[in-house]
C-alpha cells in the first residue's frame, strides 16, 4: 500500500495515480472477461472471436472502471490537490481580486507583526535579569517636586547602610571614560558602578569575576569590568587580559572580568564598568548618580517606598542644609526603563491594530463580493448534486490558498520590517533593549491566525448561501439577486473609512507637531558647527589651573586652523540630553530658607563659546581672558533668568550666589552679561534660567569643544582630533559630530513617531480606498440592469455619474463623520506626544476631511465611469 | 452483428432493479461478478439482459453501503476471483427492497390495466 503523501506526490502532472483499489477493480474485470471468453470457447467459438464477444457484451471497459472507482468516492488528499489546482485557476482568472487580497493580507500581517514585535520586545517582555520584578531604582525627590531626581553619593551611602528592604543597593553614573592602549587614547561610554551593581542585577561574569564588597572600599585599588564588545574590539577577545592592569582615565586599573555579550543596563550605553569606591566625608557630593536595587524576597514595592521615605525624612532632619524637603522615590526598573517610550509605542500599537482591522474588513468585503459573484456557480453545483461539504471544502481551500500566500509574504515583510523600524532610532537615542528585539513566532501566529480566520469564515459564505433559499429562485436570479450583502458591505466600508480617518488625523497632528519642532529656534545656529565631547583625564588634570589651561590650549590651536572661524567649549552640550543645575539666588536679597532656593541651570563655558555657537549677547560683555582664577568671579545669565530674578531691573553688576563649590566664598558671582535663551533640554522644552560660569574660574573635567567652520564642518573633524593629540597624546575624544546631527537626534523620537504613524495612516487610507473602490465597482456591476433601464428611459451620463459618486461620497461621509467624532474622543491620548498643537487642531481636522473626500471621489470615479459606459441594449439583453 | 437481433425481445434493466437482482442472486451463497451475471440471465430465462459492465459499479456501490461483502478466492479452475456475499444488513435491505418492488409491480399492473 502506498502512503497517501507519496500518492498525492506521484499524481502531479499526469492523471490519477493507481491505487490498490484500482488494481482490484482491474483484476476483477480481467477475470470477468476471461471467464466469459472461456465459456464461449467451450461453446465452440474461436478464442479471438470469444474474446471480442466478451468485450462487446461487457461494454466500455475504461468507463466501467472509472464509474466503479467513483462508487468509492475520492481520496481526501486527491480532493485537496484538485481543489488547490482549481483554486489557483480561479484566482488566476481574477488576478485583481487575488492581488488585492494577498497584498492586503501581506501588508497587514507584515506591518502588525513587525511593530507588535518591537512593542513586545521593548515594553512587554521582562528585563533580561533573574527575577526582574524585584529590580527597582531609588531616586531622590526634589523640593520642587521632581520625583526622579538624581542621587548624591553621600545620601546613597546612608540609604545603603540603613535600608532593610533591599538585598543590594547599587550606585551608578555614566561617564565618558578615557582608555589608553597601544594605538593611542580613546574615549568610550563608561558606567561607574558601586560593587553591589552586578549582584543587584543578578548577572555573573563571562570571564574572570565581578567586584566583591572589598573592591568598593575607598582604599581598594582601582578596578574595572569590561563589556563584551569592548573586550573584543580593543583587547582582541583575549582571556589573558583578566587580571592585567590597563590605563583607565589615566589610572592603572585591574581588569576583574568581562561581562557576557549583550549585557547592559536598560537605557544607559556602557562599554565598560568602573568600580566606584564611594568615600564618606563631610560633603555629600553632587546629585548626579542613579541607583538600582534588588528588593528582598516578599518585600512589596510599597513597603520599600515607606521605608525610604522614612529614611529620607531622617536624613533631612540630620542634615537640613543639604537635605531639607528632599525625599526618596522607589520605581520599578521595568517601568522606568520603558516609561518614556510607552505612550508612543502604545499609540503606534493602536494604529497598527486599526490597520489590521481595516485589512480584515477589506478582505471580508472582497470575499463577500466574490461570494455574491459565485452564488450562481455554487447554486448550480448544489442543484447538480454536489454535496455541500464538497463546496465548503473547495472554498476553504481557496481561502487558505489566498491566506497562505498572503501570510508568507507578510512573514517576509515582518522580518524586513523589524530591523527597518529599529534603524529609525538613532544610535545616540537608544530604544531601551532594542538589541533584544526579534520577530516573535507567537506574535506572528496571532496576526496570521486572525487574518486567516477572517478569510476562512468569510470565504465559505457562498457555500452557506447556496444552501439557503429555494434553489430555483436562486437559479432564476442567476446570482444577481444575491445583493442582500449590500448593507453589510456598506457597513464594512464605513468602518474602514472611520478607522482610516482616526489614523490620518493622528498622523496629521504628529506631523504638525514635528513641523512646529523644526520651526523652533534653538537659540543657537547649529549649521557648520562641529562638536566633540571629552572627559579630561582626571589623574592628569587634578590641578585646576592645568585643567583650564589645556582646554584653552586646544582651542587656541583650533582657532589657528584654516577654515575655523570660532572655537569654544561648554561642559554639557545643548540638546545632548544632559544639563547641570544647582542652587542659585540673589545675594542682594535675604538668603532663602533651606529647600526654598529657586535654583538655576549652570553651563561652564570658555570665551569664544557664544560666537562659535552663534548665541547672541544681549547686554554687557562676553567672558574673556581677564576672567581667570584669582580675578573677580563673573557670570553671564540668560534672558529667562533676568525675567525670573530681575524683572524690571538691570541685572548687570548685580551679584548672584551660585552653589558651584563647596566653599561658600567661591559661590559669589557678579553678572557681567546677558545672553539669548537656548533650549538646552530639548526643542520642546521652554528655556531654563541659566548661569554661565567661566571655565577658567570653575574648571570642569567635562568639556565639549565647539568649532564653527567656514566650510563643511565634517572637514574640520580630522584637524580637531589632531589638535587634541598634539596638545596631549594621552587624551582621547568621545565623539566628534556636526551640531546639526545633535539637533536632529534630539527630535528623533517625534520624527520617528510621525514617520511611523504617517506610514500606518497612509496604509489605512489606501486600504480604505481599495475597499470603497471595490464596493462601488461591485455595486455598479450588480446594478448594470438598473443603470441600463435608467439610461434607456433617458437618464443623462451626468446623472449616472452622480448616482455612483453619490453612493461613494455617502459612504465616505458617514465614515468621515464617525471618524472625526472618534478622533475627537481619542486624540487626547496623543497629547503627550504633541508639541504646539492641540489634540483638536481645527486645521488638521479640516485638512483630513478634505483629503478623505478628495480621495474617496477619486476612488469612486473609475466605477462611475464604468456605469456611464453601460450600453442599455447590452445590459438589458444580458437577462 | 448477426447476433444483434437475438436480443430484441429482451428487456433493458430499470434503474435500481439491478441492485435487487444482485441481492437476490447472492441469497443462495457467495458468487463472483461473472457468476452473478450468468445467474441473473439464467434465472430470468434469458429475458433480463444485464449489461455486464454495469454490474460492477452496482456491486461496489452495494459493498460501500455495507449490504454485501467481498473476498478473493480461487475458483474451481484455479483462478483468483472476487466473491461477493450478502451481509446481515444486506439481508434486511433485500427484504425491504423486495416488498417495495412488489408494491411497485402491483401498482404498475393496476395502472396498465385499468378496471
Amino acid at each position: 500500500m502506498w502512503d497517501p503523501i507519496q500518492r498525492a506526490w506521484a499524481r502531479r502532472g499526469r492523471g490519477r495515480v493507481r491505487t490498490a483499489r484500482d488494481e482490484e477493480i482491474e483484476e476483477e474485470i480481467r477475470f470477468h472477461l476471461a471467464e466469459e471468453a472461456r465459456l464461449r470457447v467451450e461453446r465452440g467459438l474461436a478464442p479471438e472471436e470469444a474474446e471480442a464477444a466478451a468485450h462487446r457484451d461487457f461494454g466500455n471497459v475504461l468507463r466501467v472502471r472509472e464509474v466503479t472507482r467513483a462508487m468509492w468516492g475520492r481520496h481526501t488528499l486527491e480532493n485537496l490537490a484538485q481543489d488547490l489546482r482549481f483554486a489557483f485557476r480561479q484566482l488566476h482568472r481574477s488576478p485583481g481580486f487575488a492581488l488585492v487580497t494577498v497584498g492586503t493580507l501581506a501588508l497587514a500581517i507584515g506591518a502588525t507583526t513587525a511593530l507588535f514585535t518591537v512593542v513586545d520586545g521593548v515594553l512587554l517582555r521582562p528585563l533580561p535579569f533573574p527575577d526582574p520584578d524585584r529590580l527597582v531604582m531609588v531616586f531622590e525627590r526634589s523640593p520642587r517636586g521632581n520625583a526622579t531626581n538624581s542621587v548624591s553619593p553621600g545620601n546613597y551611602l546612608d540609604w545603603r547602610d540603613r535600608a532593610k528592604s533591599f538585598e543590594h543597593l547599587a550606585l551608578l553614573q555614566q561617564l565618558p571614560t578615557n582608555v589608553l592602549g597601544p594605538e593611542g587614547a580613546e574615549q568610550v561610554f563608561g558606567l561607574r558602578v558601586s560593587a553591589e551593581f552586578f549582584d543587584a542585577l543578578g548577572v555573573g561574569p563571562f570571564l574572570g569575576r565581578t567586584p566583591r564588597h572589598a573592591d568598593g572600599d575607598p582604599n581598594a585599588p582601582p578596578s574595572v569590568v569590561l563589556g563584551h564588545a569592548l573586550w573584543q574590539a580593543r583587547f582582541g577577545g583575549q582571556a589573558g587580559v583578566v587580571g592585567r592592569q590597563v590605563s583607565i582615565n589615566g589610572t592603572p586599573s585591574e581588569v576583574l572580568g568581562v561581562m557576557p555579550p549583550g549585557f547592559s543596563f536598560p537605557g544607559i550605553r556602557a562599554e565598560l564598568f568602573l568600580v566606584l569606591r564611594p568615600q564618606r566625608d563631610s560633603s555629600r557630593g553632587g546629585r548626579s548618580f542613579v541607583t538600582v536595587a534588588r528588593l528582598r524576597e516578599e518585600v512589596p514595592l510599597a513597603q520599600a517606598q515607606a521605608e525610604m521615605s522614612a529614611i529620607a525624612a531622617r536624613l533631612a532632619a540630620e542634615d537640613p542644609a543639604y537635605n531639607a524637603k528632599w525625599g526618596a522615590t522607589v520605581v520599578r526598573l521595568q517601568d522606568h526603563a520603558t516609561g518614556s517610550v510607552r505612550p508612543a509605542l502604545l499609540v503606534l500599537l493602536g494604529a497598527v491594530l486599526c490597520v489590521l482591522l481595516i485589512a480584515c474588513a477589506n478582505i471580508a468585503c472582497l470575499l463577500a463580493m466574490r461570494a455574491g459573484e459565485r452564488a450562481r456557480e455554487m447554486t448550480v453545483r448544489v442543484a447538480l448534486g454536489a454535496p455541500r461539504w464538497r463546496l465548503v471544502h473547495q472554498l476553504a481551500v481557496e481561502s487558505l490558498a489566498l491566506a497562505g500566500v498572503g501570510g508568507a509574504l507578510g512573514l517576509l515583510l515582518a522580518y524586513a520590517g523589524v530591523p527597518a523600524i529599529l534603524s529609525l532610532f538613532p544610535a545616540s537615542f537608544p530604544l531601551p533593549r532594542a538589541e533584544e528585539v526579534a520577530v516573535d513566532v507567537r506574535v506572528l501566529a496571532v496576526t496570521a491566525g486572525l487574518s486567516i480566520g477572517v478569510g476562512l469564515v468569510l470565504g465559505m459564505l457562498p457555500a452557506w448561501q447556496a444552501g439557503r433559499g429555494r434553489m430555483a429562485d436562486l437559479l432564476r436570479a442567476g446570482g444577481r439577486a444575491l445583493t442582500g450583502g449590500a448593507r453589510a458591505r456598506s457597513t464594512l466600508v464605513v468602518v474602514e473609512v472611520t478607522l482610516a480617518v482616526v489614523l490620518v488625523i493622528g498622523a496629521g497632528l504628529l506631523a504638525r507637531s514635528l513641523a512646529h519642532l523644526h520651526a523652533v529656534d534653538p537659540g543657537f545656529r547649529p549649521e557648520r558647527v562641529l562638536a566633540a565631547q571629552m572627559l579630561l583625564v582626571p589623574s592628569r588634570y587634578q590641578d585646576e589651573v592645568r585643567r583650564a589651561a589645556v582646554v584653552e590650549q586646544i582651542l587656541e590651536g583650533l582657532r589657528a586652523v584654516p577654515g575655523v572661524s570660532a572655537a569654544g567649549s561648554i561642559h554639557f552640550l545643548p540638546l545632548s540630553g544632559i544639563h547641570s543645575g544647582t542652587g542659585a539666588h540673589r545675594l542682594d536679597r535675604p538668603v532663602p530658607s533651606p529647600g526654598e532656593d529657586p535654583g538655576a541651570g549652570v553651563s561652564v563655558i570658555t570665551p569664544g563659546y557664544l560666537s562659535a555657537m552663534g548665541i547672541p549677547l544681549i547686554a554687557g560683555r562676553d567672558l574673556d581672558a581677564r576672567d581667570r582664577l584669582g580675578a573677580a568671579r563673573v557670570a553671564l545669565v540668560n534672558q529667562t533668568l533676568v525675567r525670573d530674578f530681575y524683572p524690571g531691573e538691570d541685572p548687570l553688576g548685580k551679584r548672584l550666589f551660585v552653589e558651584w563649590s563647596d566653599d561658600e566664598e567661591d559661590c559669589r558671582y557678579e553678572i557681567v552679561g546677558v545672553v539669548g535663551d537656548v533650549r538646552h533640554d530639548g526643542l520642546h522644552a521652554a528655556p531654563e534660567r541659566t548661569v554661565f560660569l567661566s571655565n577658567a574660574q570653575a574648571p570642569s573635567f567635562i568639556a565639549s569643544l565647539v568649532v564653527r567652520t567656514t566650510g563643511h564642518p565634517a572637514l574640520a573633524a580630522a584637524a580637531l582630533r589632531e589638535e587634541v593629540r598634539r596638545v596631549d597624546p594621552e587624551q582621547g575624544l568621545l565623539s566628534v559630530r556636526p551640531m546639526e546631527g545633535v539637533v536632529a537626534d534630539s527630535i528623533a523620537r517625534p520624527r520617528l513617531q510621525a514617520v511611523l504613524l504617517g506610514g500606518f495612516a497612509a496604509l489605512a487610507l489606501v486600504m480604505a480606498c481599495l475597499g470603497l473602490y471595490g464596493a462601488l465597482a461591485y455595486s455598479v456591476e450588480q446594478r448594470r440592469r438598473e443603470v441600463g433601464v435608467r439610461v434607456a428611459i433617458g437618464a443623462t451620463p451626468r446623472r449616472i455619474l452622480g448616482l455612483v459618486l453619490g453612493e461613494g461620497l455617502r459612504l465616505t461621509g458617514a465614515g468621515l463623520a464617525i471618524g472625526l467624532l472618534l478622533a475627537l474622543a481619542l486624540t487626547r491620548y496623543l497629547s503627550a506626544l504633541l508639541f504646539g498643537v492641540t489634540p483638536t487642531d481645527p486645521a488638521v481636522y479640516l485638512g483630513v476631511g478634505t483629503l478623505l473626500l478628495a480621495v474617496a471621489a477619486a476612488a469612486s470615479y473609475a466605477p462611475a465611469r464604468r456605469a456611464m459606459g453601460v450600453d442599455p441594449v447590452v445590459a438589458l439583453r444580458d437577462d | 452483428m448477426t447476433r444483434r437481433p437475438v436480443y430484441r425481445d429482451r428487456i433493458e434493466l430499470l434503474q435500481g432493479t439491478l441492485d435487487l437482482l444482485i441481492l437476490r442472486t447472492l441469497q443462495w451463497g457467495p458468487r463472483h461478478g461473472h457468476g452473478i451475471g450468468l445467474a441473473i440471465r439464467a434465472n430470468s430465462d434469458d429475458v433480463l439482459q444485464v449489461d455486464h459492465g454495469s454490474l460492477y459499479p452496482a456491486l461496489h456501490r452495494l459493498q460501500r453501503q455495507g449490504w454485501i461483502d467481498s473476498e478473493w478466492k480461487t475458483t474451481e479452475n484455479k483462478q483468483r476471483a472476487k466473491y461477493y456475499r450478502l451481509t446481515a444488513a444486506g439481508r434486511k435491505g433485500l427484504a425491504v427492497e423486495q416488498s417495495r418492488w412488489e408494491r411497485l409491480v402491483a401498482a404498475m399492473a393496476r395502472a396498465m390495466r385499468p378496471a
